[in-house]
């Protein structure tokens, strides 16, 4: 008996999953029967009959959307309880490298959340129109978006039940921290270079939002989401903790750390998925929501601020660094 | 539309529609209820558990010969002293003792009162504790179950233990236990080490087992490394261990639950699948109207799924609500005993309030999202329909 398997917290998170990938099921082949057939033009009662199960279609993904958001949060917490029973894991890092489909399975995730966003953004325009313009370009994004959750369900349920509770798992200091000498850090980088790249790419994200070079933005946010993940992970994280040898993307999702992480990364992410959506959306449909780029700077600012506070209001109670 | 408009439209609608709405989330509380009964049980009593483990020696050394615990020689006690970082090294005699008639245990706990405790509550007791008049004579302190059935046996002062050696031992009862620690401590007696092994025919140089502790909890696997090399037939167990079985058997008994509990689940989504649907299609000519009235199949929608949500937050705060009261207030009577076991000495506990964030949403989580989804084709069925159909 896989005792993962008794676990309350993953039989949830695993019915949850399954009863969205039903839901979504339906909608896939609805959805595709709409797409073959779609013809906005024709006045046949077939063609508004797809037309109201198009809204079917929508609507369901309108629900998994949000509830993925949710799971995702409650995927991370019931890995961090898991650590409790792996020997040797301390955090969520240790149980995520219990085995190998546990990275790709967060990664696959995350990407899901960000195309389900992207979705979000060209149905919002698709509905303002008055001949549902985009109708197939979401179709076919839901399409792909299907294929991703598929393999997530199936990834979901081999990491669960493949976690062996006797073999000994890394703990985070093992998996990040004594690399005996390696630099871990992309592209050669020391901390202080890294640091200086993080603030710069930070003001070119928020300069090529304002002025409006779509495509420089898309590049620069995603190379600000890598370095940020590092800068977090070796420098900001260790102020997190208050310990120069902690590094770890994880421990901060504790309650020894105010649940922190939760509301690092989620500003991040979140921030990152508006950005690109509505980037994105500008170069594929030609609108722009003005909005969302406010609460891109707002998120990604927020994020940087925090990371920043805890690095001063560590120096201004201890007057030194770490 | 007007957000305040809607919202009057809504709460007027559910208002008008009461008794459909009522009879579902009446059984939807019910459901919620069971299952947050059984949840909340079961995390106060992790949290009980672990809270009792905290103050628990850090580590249990005994000698297991064959996979069977034997009598630990008291010498091993002096060669974990010499070991450098290890402090509190105490041996402890215990053992049950049954009533061969009545089929009920005692947990009968030897003491040495003199030395320094490694389990930290015990160390608190003796501090309380009057010594001297304690070690006067033989005297011991009992459990508030023990308590309990040794007056129904009229043993109000003191009971006569029967020795292996087929000798009475005379022990006066000198004060009960705290009430606080009664998951563990129901029903145990703790008296002096040497009155102790008399009862349960230990020699002069055995325990059961010895404890102690590691102040530096990084240094506890290497340590466990070290003990376990001195001798062949030795056992060393640490907290961390014991934990994680607690963590087992309570995951066991909660996920069994849950899984069964699936069946129920389904069968309720079925049945709300099939009701909706005859519900909504007798509303098909109030949708067709607001259609008429200029609604969009959107506005519909956003209308109808906003009223299944009231419905669903309605019953998951009266069910978690009706659960806190039944387990926390009321101590959980009947369902107590699937999780506690009842058959040895009556318990008298209570559950320590706890809420979390992965409880609460774990029940949100099993009951909205099944409840949702089933609700939502139909839902979509009615708002599509056209002005016109309805009205034939």
């Amino acid at each position: 008996m896989n005792e993962v398997l008794l676990s309350n917290q993953i039989i949830v998170f695993l019915l949850s999953e399954s009863t969205l990938f039903i839901l979504l099921l339906v909608a896939f082949v609805v959805s595709l029967k709409v797409l073959v057939k779609w013809d906005f033009e024709s006045f046949m009662p077939f063609q508004f009959a797809l037309e109201r199960q198009a809204y079917l279609v929508s609507t369901i993904i309108l629900f998994v959307f949000v509830m993925k958001f949710i799971l995702v949060v409650y995927f991370i917490f019931s890995i961090d309880a898991l650590s409790l029973l792996l020997p040797g894991a301390m955090c969520g890092a240790g149980v995520i490298k219990a085995n190998v489909y546990g990275s790709y399975l967060l990664v696959l995730k995350l990407s899901i959340l960000f195309l389900l966003t992207l979705w979000f953004y060209i149905h919002y325009y698709d509905m303002r129109t008055k001949n549902h313009q985009w109708f197939k370009h979401k179709s076919w994004l839901f399409s792909l978006i299907f294929v991703f959750i598929v393999l997530e369900l199936g990834l979901d349920f081999s990491y669960f039940s493949n976690i062996d509770t006797h073999l000994p798992v890394s703990c985070c200091s093992a998996l990040f921290g004594q690399l005996e000498g390696a630099n871990p850090l992309p592209f050669g980088l020391s901390v202080s270079l890294l640091l200086v790249l993080f603030y710069l790419l930070y003001i070119l994200v928020i300069l090529s939002l304002k002025s409006g070079y779509t495509l420089l933005y898309i590049l620069t946010n995603i190379l600000f989401v890598y370095i940020a993940y590092y800068a977090v992970v070796y420098f900001f994280g260790t102020y997190v903790y208050q310990l120069p040898t902690h590094k770890c993307p994880f421990c901060m999702l504790q309650a020894e750390y105010a649940y922190v992480g939760y509301l690092l990364w989620a500003s991040l992410f979140m921030g990152t998925y508006i950005g690109l959506s509505d980037a994105i959306s500008t170069l594929w449909l030609g609108k722009t929501d003005p909005k969302s780029k406010n609460i891109v700077v707002w998120l990604l600012s927020l994020f940087v601020l925090l990371c920043t506070a805890y690095v001063a209001v560590y120096y201004l109670r201890n007057g030194v660094l770490l | 539309m007007n957000a305040n408009a809607f919202w009057h439209f809504l709460t007027l609608q559910l208002f008008k529609e009461r008794s459909k709405h009522l009879s579902v989330i009446v059984i939807s509380a019910m459901i919620l209820f069971l299952l947050s009964s059984v949840l909340f049980i079961s995390s106060s009593i992790r949290f009980s558990l672990e809270e009792t483990l905290k103050v628990q020696p850090d580590f249990v050394v005994s000698r297991v010969q064959g996979g069977i615990s034997v009598p630990t020689p008291m010498i091993w006690e002096d060669e974990l002293i010499d070991i450098y970082g290890v402090s509190n090294v105490i041996q402890r005699v215990y053992g049950r003792y049954f009533f061969k008639a009545k089929e009920r245990s005692f947990l009968i706990v030897g003491v040495d009162f003199l030395e320094e405790q490694s389990h930290e509550n015990l160390q608190k007791l003796i501090a309380k504790t009057d010594i001297k008049a304690f070690l006067n004579g033989s005297k011991m302190l009992v459990g508030e179950g023990v308590k309990t059935y040794l007056d129904a046996h009229f043993y109000k002062d003191d009971y006569n233990f029967l020795t292996p050696e087929g000798t009475f031992e005379k022990v006066n009862i000198f004060k009960t236990l705290p009430f606080q620690s009664n998951l563990i401590a129901n029903d145990m007696m703790v008296m002096p080490i040497d009155l102790a092994r008399k009862i349960l025919g230990y020699s002069e140089e055995e325990v059961s087992d010895i404890t102690f502790n590691v102040p530096n909890p990084d240094e506890w696997d290497m340590m466990t490394d070290k003990v376990s090399a001195l001798h062949y037939d030795l056992q060393v167990v640490n907290k961390k261990d014991v934990q994680k079985s607690y963590e087992n058997l309570y995951n066991y008994k909660g996920g069994l639950f849950l899984i069964l509990f699936l069946v129920v689940l389904s069968t309720f989504t079925l049945i709300l699948y099939q009701r909706y649907s005859m519900v909504y299609s007798s509303e098909r000519r109030n949708i067709g109207l607001l259609r008429a009235l200029g609604w969009s199949i959107n506005d519909v929608l956003k209308f109808k799924f906003t009223e299944t949500l009231v419905i669903v937050f309605a019953s998951y705060i009266l069910g978690v609500f009706f659960a806190y009261v039944y387990v926390f207030v009321l101590g959980a009577p009947l369902l107590k005993e699937v999780f506690l076991g009842g058959q040895n000495l009556q318990n008298t506990l209570t559950f320590v309030p706890v809420l979390d964030f992965s409880v609460l949403t774990s029940i949100f989580l099993i009951y909205a999202l099944p409840f949702i989804a089933a609700v939502l084709i139909p839902v979509w069925r009615v708002s599509v329909t056209e002005p016109k159909e309805a009205m034939l």
